[in-house]
């Protein structure tokens, strides 16, 4: 049987079906069809909606100014957006992650993508996009172990770098926001929590470091569960060693209920995080008077209060009816750099590639809202910026307005 | 702050959570008690029960922890609260049972008890998609009272809990041990066909018992939102896996079982996380509740069931 001969009837139907296929190959070539897609990918279900929706926005607004303008050298950006929350997590589910990346990897007009919001869902996406060649900017995700060389088998096994980053790791968030603690705050004792997640635990492990070497002691270290709703048990526990500060490394699930109880138990002790205590949650769902006085930092220079971005965020704010943060305006700055990189190989007639768009990515100077974007060998950027916010409810502003998050300055870098 | 004062906060912290997990846990034993069911929307029922106490409270024109009442304006507000609140989580329960689960009452096997899997599910997305993935600021009238034993503190919602959940525990036993649908209750537990041919009307008791359930979960939804200023969409699971577990502990279908079981999983959860680590907390619990299925399956005060033919 396995010799059969093709018979006249079977021939049809091959026949057939090479027509059709190659009628579907041939659509492409039409002029008006001209476009690229763009992947996006954020935790759009879950805790940390609220941010998510802030970067989506700003990435969103990026390509609809570019395709109001006729598109990038008459090539249209079509935006798919993908949702890597998920209920049952109730946050980030880096298996959804995993399924959006194989979605964007297999759409063939996918050119690069922009995301994700979330260091664990980055984990579970850089190996799939790296066998797909499909190169992806994150404007939040800080964990620095995907773009790290150390452990490229694990997350770029196809060699090329295909994470870039619109802002600094926590290989420096952790350890400048240490320094603030120890030379600005006078920090001589601190209790390290985390949320077990990738990029919980590893902003606390880089803090830790960090913390250490500026001879700070480290008086103990707990694991939250994000779906746990009691941490009086572990806040209790650091009343009575009584250190002068508590630093988080995670994200809001776990973090709005910790700023909550901690304000009950140990009100005046020095709270703070990374980027993952700064979202519009703390704001509105922890509320004044348990949020004041929380340190959160930002792995990007801090912009949005700028005099020259204040047509840019009036724009964004009458587009979408929500102020944006430092990370709708590193959305923005991905998106930007995907349409120079698009710009690139798509001049004199050529097609945009993904592999072509890749390597303009790796290579690409541009300027954009945060100043000039290059980018590293590894993926990650050139400059390395943390900015220290401090929460103080505002009287005369919204509590949901993100300049309760009242801007300190740079960490110190050493 | 000295080893006994740590000790006596733990303690504290530990009965505010047992008191929560208790009034869960009992939900979960009036059903099995009587159905031999698992009812797994039990978990979300609590959940929406929190949020129906949000929404009574922000009705009655508190919002956050800004509105701040004292004396009978308090107990007036909470009183009306706690009603509501057990009312429709009471309802929600009687709705559950009379669309999902009475249409399979006949079907042999783990259909109904995946049904309610699934209603959990849908109490959860309805939620989820209606008010949205955010944690909510509880609105929270009570005044910052506090006492000082010590280092340690008690305050004033600490007190609230056990007492409402002392109170409701109470009547529960009291109506299920003197009323007479609390004797149709008991009697539909040892034996439905022969409680039936008695004259027990079985489909009212299996109602009555959702509903007490239920009440009691959104009771102690209400107590949770209070006592965290925080709710979510989220809450049912975890909060619903140790009530579960300190039922199976107490010996299901017991119910002055669930009652103890939930305080010893609230001790076990505080002082684990004060002596071991609050990573390890679910490891213990579920431990707990392996062990208690091996060794022991009808549970601290339960009996072994009589089989039931």
């Amino acid at each position: 049987m396995i010799n059969r001969p093709i018979t006249r009837r079977a021939a049809v139907g091959i026949a057939a079906g090479v027509a059709a296929t190659a009628g579907l190959g041939i659509r492409p070539l039409w002029a008006e069809d001209k476009s690229v897609t763009v992947g996006l990918d954020f935790s759009l279900t879950g805790a940390d909606a609220e941010s998510a929706k802030r970067m989506e926005n700003g990435a969103i607004m990026a390509f609809d100014e570019a395709n109001a303008k006729g598109g990038v050298n008459g090539y249209k950006v079509v935006v798919t957006p993908y949702d890597d929350g998920t209920a049952t997590a109730g946050q980030y589910d880096p298996a959804q992650a995993a399924t959006n990346a194989r979605k964007m990897v297999s759409n063939k007009a996918t050119v690069a993508a922009i995301g994700p919001q979330m260091s664990g869902a980055g984990k579970a996406m850089a190996p799939i996009l790296s066998e797909g060649n499909l190169a992806i900017i994150t404007p939040s995700s800080t964990n620095p172990d995907i773009t790290n060389p150390k452990f490229a088998a694990q997350y770029k096994p196809e060699g090329k770098a295909i994470y870039f980053r619109t802002v600094a790791t926590d290989a420096y968030q952790g350890p400048y926001m240490a320094n603030y603690y120890a030379d600005v705050l006078h920090v001589k004792t601190v209790y390290l929590l985390d949320d077990s997640g990738a990029y919980g635990v590893g902003l606390a492990d880089a803090f830790q470091g960090q913390a250490e070497k500026k001879g700070i002691k480290i008086v103990g270290r707990d694991r939250l569960d994000p779906k746990a709703a009691d941490y009086t048990t572990v806040l209790t526990k650091i009343k009575s060693l009584n250190p002068d500060a508590i630093y988080y490394g995670g994200v809001l699930q776990a973090g709005v209920k910790l700023a909550k109880q901690s304000y009950d138990i140990v009100p005046k002790m020095i709270k703070g995080g990374g980027d993952g205590v700064y979202g519009p949650e703390m704001l509105t769902g922890v509320a004044y008077p348990a949020n004041q006085g929380w340190y959160a930092t930002v792995a990007s220079p801090h912009v949005t209060e700028e005099a020259k971005m204040t047509q840019w965020v009036k724009a964004y704010k009458a587009k979408f009816n929500v102020d944006p943060d430092d990370y709708a305006v590193t959305a923005f700055d991905a998106a930007t750099v995907i349409l120079a990189a698009i710009k690139a190989t798509s001049e004199g007639g050529k097609e945009p590639t993904r592999a072509a768009v890749r390597d303009a990515i790796q290579a690409v100077k541009v300027n954009t809202l945060q100043g000039p974007v290059s980018f590293d060998a590894n993926g990650d950027l050139q400059d390395k910026t943390i900015s220290v916010f401090q929460i103080r409810q505002d009287k005369d502003i919204t509590p949901e307005d993100m300049r309760n998050y009242h801007y300190i300055g740079a960490a110190p870098s050493a | 702050m000295t080893f006994s004062d740590l000790l006596l906060q733990q303690t504290i912290n530990g009965l505010s959570l047992g008191a929560m997990y208790a009034l869960l846990a009992l939900g979960f034993t009036l059903v099995y008690g009587i159905l031999e069911l698992i009812n797994f929307a039990h978990f979300n029922v609590f959940m929406v029960g929190s949020f129906i106490g949000m929404w009574t409270l922000q009705l009655m024109g508190i919002n956050g922890q800004a509105v701040v009442m004292t004396g009978l304006p308090l107990i007036g507000v909470m009183l009306v609260a706690l009603f509501v609140t057990m009312l429709l989580s009471g309802g929600l329960g009687v709705v559950i049972e009379r669309l999902s689960l009475r249409p399979l009452r006949n079907v042999k096997g783990p259909a109904a008890m995946i049904t309610t899997i699934g209603v959990s599910y849908i109490l959860f997305n309805i939620i989820l998609l209606t008010v949205g993935a955010d944690s909510k600021n509880y609105p929270n009238p009570l005044p910052p009272i506090q006492w000082a034993l010590g280092d340690a503190v008690l305050r004033l919602r600490e007190v609230l809990i056990w007492v409402i959940s002392v109170l409701l525990m109470l009547g529960l036993h009291v109506f299920v041990q003197r009323s007479k649908m609390g004797k149709a209750m008991r009697a539909t537990a040892q034996d439905p066909e022969a409680a039936r041919m008695m004259g027990v009307e079985v489909d009212r008791v299996i109602i009555i018992a959702f509903f007490l359930g239920s009440a009691l979960a959104g009771a102690g939804g209400l107590i949770f939102g209070l006592y965290y200023n925080f709710t979510s969409f989220i809450i049912g699971f975890t909060a619903g896996l140790r009530a579960f577990t300190a039922a199976v502990l107490g010996g299901i279908g017991n119910v002055p079982g669930a009652m103890l079981g939930g305080v010893i999983i609230g001790l076990v959860e505080s002082m684990g996380g004060q002596f071991i680590a609050t990573e390890w907390t679910d490891v213990i619990i579920f431990s707990i509740l392996v062990l208690v299925l091996v060794f022991r399956p009808s549970g601290l005060m339960g009996r072994v069931a009589p089989n039931k033919s």
